[in-house]
């Protein structure tokens, strides 16, 4: 099992796209807060400024690694190894775990680093300017929060990735269900019934568990949670069952 | 050894393998040959586990491809030279299969001078030229030194130096007592190294054994005779039961051995200046014995046929 992971997580650092994706997801937003941090409060007193970037990049950050996750499965079909992949492990459970527990690593890693870059940061930046950087309130759960969704989300990528074996089609779906058709369904839902349907909408409930505070008309944290999960689970269950039992 | 044992595959309504049984023998090159969409990539992938089959059977040595344990040692294949992420290098490429069964890199590097790449091991695979990812997919399937090889079309877009040694490798693998299974379009290539044949059409077994049984059932034989006296000779050998057909420089007798001739020429004091036994090709005998199972074919061939008819 040890080794068909080292493989897939091989596999996975050695191709450009996953690392342009990993750029983006990464480093943009480090530099993009960064940037603010120097210029845009200067002289400012900041509350908890990285929890603050954290929140607001943690969907972008999120979805980018629920593009990753689509790449471990789909870059397997486009490029023909799926075959190889599976005659050298027949055993398609393992090699589904695998990919699993490499997307999950590679989403880990990436929120750490982000986070770690984003901490030093603030740091050394404020630490220049005399003000004292901590963590305080919410900031300790947004940071779990933001951990937890982009594990949450890059697995729930690798599953369609599983599903649609196309890289644009599962792509499109990771990206576009969130920020487009998420809203659309649960909106026309709501003006249509007249209740807030709104606060169902399971990706939305995701992003919201990285919000420094909840407002009183969202779901709590564990709720939010659940429905976050029960929504990528059934996708989860789809992508493993077809991934077993289908021809490659 | 490979016992493939009543495999069948249906996708929707259409069998593509139908109860379909051969061996492929240790020691021996085996020749998969059968027209395009007869089933024979379907075979291969049912054989690796890689399509379900509906029903029947394949063991490589008593085991099914999915119970082998470290099945790179047991079997290797080559299924498409295009099942590589043409952005990661050919070693790369084979670094992620060899760290699947702990294979050191040692191993890589020895394959890729194994098929003569060593020195474009770390030049991507989308540069490469088809030759060359053929190369590459064959030293994915000698990565674990296995004893038995599964080969589809090996020779496609090989320069004629890559097809000898495409066929070498397989004559030397089968020397050193491995089971080679081969499936080729290019049959003059398969009839200089294959000492078995399974043909397929349709999915179903059209023949199964060593080449020269094959040929002695669907390959034409003929006897060729040049002479000043080939009238005076066609007339007695037509009536000893032969056919004769006239060429520029003589003719050929059907229904008749060369011995036949021989004796008849002899007995009649028939000067002969060549007198010689032909087999049909490869191709030919290939040709007449999936004929009935061709499911796609060209407007010329299909114009032939009929015209032939």
């Amino acid at each position: 099992m040890l080794s068909v992971l080292r493989s897939e997580l091989f596999k996975m650092t050695t191709t450009r796209a996953t690392k342009v994706i990993l750029g983006f997801a990464v480093v943009l937003p480090i530099v993009i807060y960064v940037l603010t941090l120097i210029f845009a409060f200067d002289g400012g007193v900041m509350e908890s400024p990285a929890v603050v970037n954290i929140a607001s990049v943690a969907p972008l950050v999120a979805l980018l690694l629920g593009v990753v996750g689509v790449m471990c499965a789909t870059q397997e079909y486009s490029q023909g190894t799926i075959r190889i992949t599976l005659v050298a492990t027949p055993h398609r459970v393992r090699v589904y775990v695998a990919k699993v527990l490499t997307t999950l690593t590679i989403a880990v890693v990436a929120t750490a680093v982000l986070l770690v870059f984003t901490m030093l940061s603030s740091v050394v930046i404020l630490n220049a300017r005399d003000v004292q950087f901590e963590l305080i309130g919410n900031d300790g759960r947004v940071v779990i929060s933001f951990f937890f969704l982009t594990a949450v989300l890059s697995v729930f990528g690798l599953s369609l990735g599983l599903i649609f074996k196309s890289g644009p089609g599962a792509i499109s779906a990771v990206l576009l269900w969130p920020t487009i058709a998420e809203g659309m369904v649960f909106g026309l839902l709501s003006a249509v019934t007249g209740d807030n349907y709104f606060r169902w909408a399971p990706i939305q409930n995701g992003f919201q568990l990285v919000s420094e505070y909840i407002m009183e008309d969202q779901n709590s944290w564990t709720v939010s949670a659940l429905i976050l999960c029960g929504f990528v689970a059934v996708f989860v269950f789809a992508g493993a069952s077809l991934f077993t039992k289908r021809d490659a | 050894m490979i016992v493939v044992d009543r495999l069948t595959k249906t996708y929707g309504a259409k069998k593509a393998v139908d109860d379909l049984s051969f061996t492929v023998a240790p020691g021996r090159v085996t020749g998969f040959l059968g027209p395009n969409g007869s089933g024979k990539s379907t075979t291969m992938r049912c054989m690796l586990g890689l399509d379900a089959a509906d029903a029947g059977s394949v063991t490589f040595d008593g085991k099914r491809y999915s119970d082998l344990d470290q099945p790179l040692t047991h079997v290797g294949s080559l299924l498409d030279a295009g099942d590589a992420h043409k952005g990661r290098s050919a070693r790369n490429h084979l670094r992620w299969i060899a760290m699947t069964h702990g294979f050191p890199e040692s191993r890589v590097d020895e394959v890729l001078h194994q098929v003569g790449m060593s020195e474009v091991a770390k030049t991507k695979v989308g540069k490469f030229s088809l030759g060359m990812r053929q190369r590459l997919g064959l030293a994915v399937a000698l990565l674990g030194n296995p004893h038995t090889i599964i080969l589809d079309e090996p020779a496609n877009g090989l320069d004629p130096e890559g097809i000898r040694w495409t066929r070498d490798v397989m004559r030397s693998l089968a020397d050193s007592g491995r089971s080679v299974l081969v499936s080729s379009h290019q049959l003059v290539e398969l009839s200089l190294v294959a000492d078995d044949l399974v043909v397929i059409g349709q999915g179903k077994l059209i023949s199964a054994g060593p080449v020269s049984d094959f040929m002695t059932q669907h390959a034409k034989s003929w006897v060729r005779v040049v002479s000043p006296q080939f009238d005076a000779l066609a007339e007695l050998v037509v009536a000893h039961g032969g056919r004769v057909e006239r060429t520029q420089d003589g003719g050929d007798f059907h229904a008749v051995t060369a011995i036949q001739v021989g004796e008849i020429a002899a007995a009649n004091n028939i000067v002969l200046h060549e007198l010689s036994s032909q087999t049909g090709s490869l191709e030919e005998a290939f040709l007449d014995a999936t004929d009935a199972s061709v499911e796609f074919r060209g407007e010329s061939s299909a114009a032939q046929n009929g015209g032939g008819q």
